[in-house]
């Protein structure tokens, strides 16, 4: 094989592997909070990237994996490298089916390392999940 | 040996020396992560203007045909000296050249560049508009830029034949507009206050829906300028075309200037996107206006904006409330305090002076201030000291200069309608 298909072969071998991840509804981000719930976030942009107004999905499960009902979601956010927070203030906005939630009003504007934070109120219990990625 | 055998042999060199210069492929330089990145810079990434649902007159031809003879019209203002071209002129990029505005006397803020604006959800430098029609409306009522009302403009399109034809063509038939008082608007002067309270609530909300049909109309005109392909976007394009040699497009410096853009220099943190722009709002510690207190920036711009009467939730707008995401979700926390909007780097290098105050003279004198990166004198400076070496500026200015093209836009709505 000489150097230029190998060397696109390799370019987009990533590629073929990211769309079979996408193809199985995998979701963009995963956080598990100190007790053990499981917080799965599906971005309506897939995969997340700069200066698109969106919005996520967010599935709530507890530590036996039963969906989390009736919470109260905030979502704070931010770059540590650049001192500032989210450009915008999403909120949930409905609960779609039990456990799920429907952030709208997400828009991320610059590339580098994000965090969010996951503030979930369930009846008495209260869960935060730090979520860090990169854009 | 003889010297034709030398003679054959040195040009037997240099010709595969330049041929090898000539074939290196630059884009070994770049790693995927890097070429991705540079894709997104590009024109050729730029998708059509974005819909704007509180303007459906936004796409309209005779709309921007009618939006470009007011935009050129001096009759906008009170004094019949000024019109948007006063300050955004075509010749400059659409921008005036000057450190402050300068409509019927002396303005607050560095006149920003219309080009590729229709991209942006957030207009002026702290975002106190949401769309580009209301964004329109407000310099025509300000005192130090166009300084006329809303009634002198309702006035000029009822009472001049070719504006009331197109007018009636495009919004529907005109109500009988009077021809006193003189001026009169909510938001002028005693007198305009004095002329707005002896027009009926009908005819107040008559000569307002005039009004904003101006801006809209001025606003679909402006939706034609968009940049042009610059050598910039030239040598991204190559980068995926191994057919051609990429290296042609830009200098050594220029290239290097460009790994900084994306790299070190983190440029691209905030000048993104094909239009160079995030469209959206920073502290990066830039001085005070002169003469000025210190400006609080977006903070007080999007309280401004959710007031504002012409916002996307207002009963001039043609959207729908679900269409207002900006409006409804926007960030207006302390970290917004002192932050302009970034402005895009299309043509930067022939739009100087720099920041929303025009303080910075030169492009140099930019570079050297984000290199600094010194602390804001309200809330803190999101940029930090990027300490790079003389030569690394130099080769950032080189980079800017790439970034300059004629428009892509039909020279006619670059002068006055004929």
């Amino acid at each position: 094989m000489n150097r230029i298909p190998f060397a696109l072969l390799t370019l987009f071998l990533p590629l073929f592997l990211t769309s079979t991840v996408r193809g199985s509804e995998a979701p963009d981000i995963t956080v598990e909070t100190a007790s053990g719930w499981i917080i799965h976030v599906h971005s309506d942009i897939s995969p997340l990237r700069i200066n698109e107004m969106h919005s996520w999905r967010i599935k709530v499960l507890d530590s036996e994996s039963e969906p989390v009902t009736n919470a109260s979601i905030s979502v704070e956010g931010g770059m540590p490298d650049h001192d500032h927070g989210l450009p915008t203030r999403p909120r949930i906005t409905s609960e779609i089916r039990p456990g799920t939630y429907l952030l709208q009003g997400i828009r991320f504007h610059m590339p580098g390392k994000w965090e969010c934070k996951f503030i979930i109120t369930a009846g008495t219990r209260q869960e935060i999940g730090l979520a860090e990625f990169e854009l | 040996m003889n010297k034709r055998l030398i003679i054959i042999i040195l040009i037997g060199s240099l010709t595969i020396i330049l041929g090898f210069l000539l074939t290196v492929d630059r884009t070994e330089n770049w790693s995927q992560a890097e070429i991705e990145l540079l894709k997104s810079l590009s024109l050729s990434a730029l998708p059509a203007v974005p819909p704007d649902p509180s303007n459906i007159f936004a796409d309209d031809e005779a709309a921007a045909r009618l939006g470009h003879a007011l935009y050129f019209d001096v009759r906008l203002s009170g004094n019949g000296t000024v019109s948007c071209a006063t300050c955004h002129q075509p010749t400059r990029y659409f921008t005036d050249g000057l450190k402050l505005a300068v409509g019927t006397s002396v303005g607050l803020r560095h006149t920003p560049s219309l080009i590729g604006l229709s991209y942006s959800p957030w207009f002026y430098w702290d975002g106190r508009k949401d769309s580009q029609w209301s964004q329109a409306l407000a310099p025509i009522e300000t005192p130090h830029e166009h300084n006329s009302s809303r009634l002198e403009i309702a006035q000029l399109i009822v009472g001049d034949q070719t504006y009331r034809k197109n007018y009636e063509t495009i919004f529907g038939a005109l109500p009988h507009i009077p021809e006193s008082p003189t001026t009169a608007s909510p938001l002028g002067d005693d007198e305009d206050l004095k002329g707005w309270k002896t027009l009926s609530k009908l005819k107040q909300s008559q000569v307002t829906e005039i009004f904003s049909n101006v801006g809209k109309a001025l606003a679909a005109y402006q939706r034609k300028l968009i940049p042009g392909q610059s050598r910039f976007d030239f040598y991204i394009d190559e980068l995926e075309d191994t057919g051609k040699r990429s290296s042609l497009q830009l200098s050594e410096d220029e290239l290097a200037g460009l790994s900084l853009f994306i790299g070190k220099a983190q440029c691209v943190s905030c000048h993104n996107g094909p239009l160079l722009t995030n469209h959206d709002f920073h502290n990066t510690g830039v001085l005070t206006i002169s003469g000025q207190l210190p400006s609080m920036g977006r903070y007080e711009g999007i309280r401004l904006a959710r007031e504002d009467s012409f916002n996307c939730l207002g009963e001039y707008s043609d959207a729908k409330k679900e269409d207002c995401l900006e409006l409804e979700f926007a960030q207006d926390s302390n970290d917004l305090v002192g932050a302009q909007k970034t402005p895009t780097l299309r043509n930067v290098a022939e739009t100087a002076p720099y920041m929303h105050g025009g303080q910075f003279d030169s492009l140099s004198e930019v570079i050297s201030h984000y290199n600094e990166a010194p602390t804001s004198l309200l809330s803190h400076n999101e940029a930090k000291p990027l300490k790079l070496k003389n030569v690394e500026l130099i080769q950032l200015l080189a980079l800017m200069h790439t970034f300059t093209a004629p428009l892509a836009t039909a020279t006619k709505w670059l002068r006055p309608p004929e």
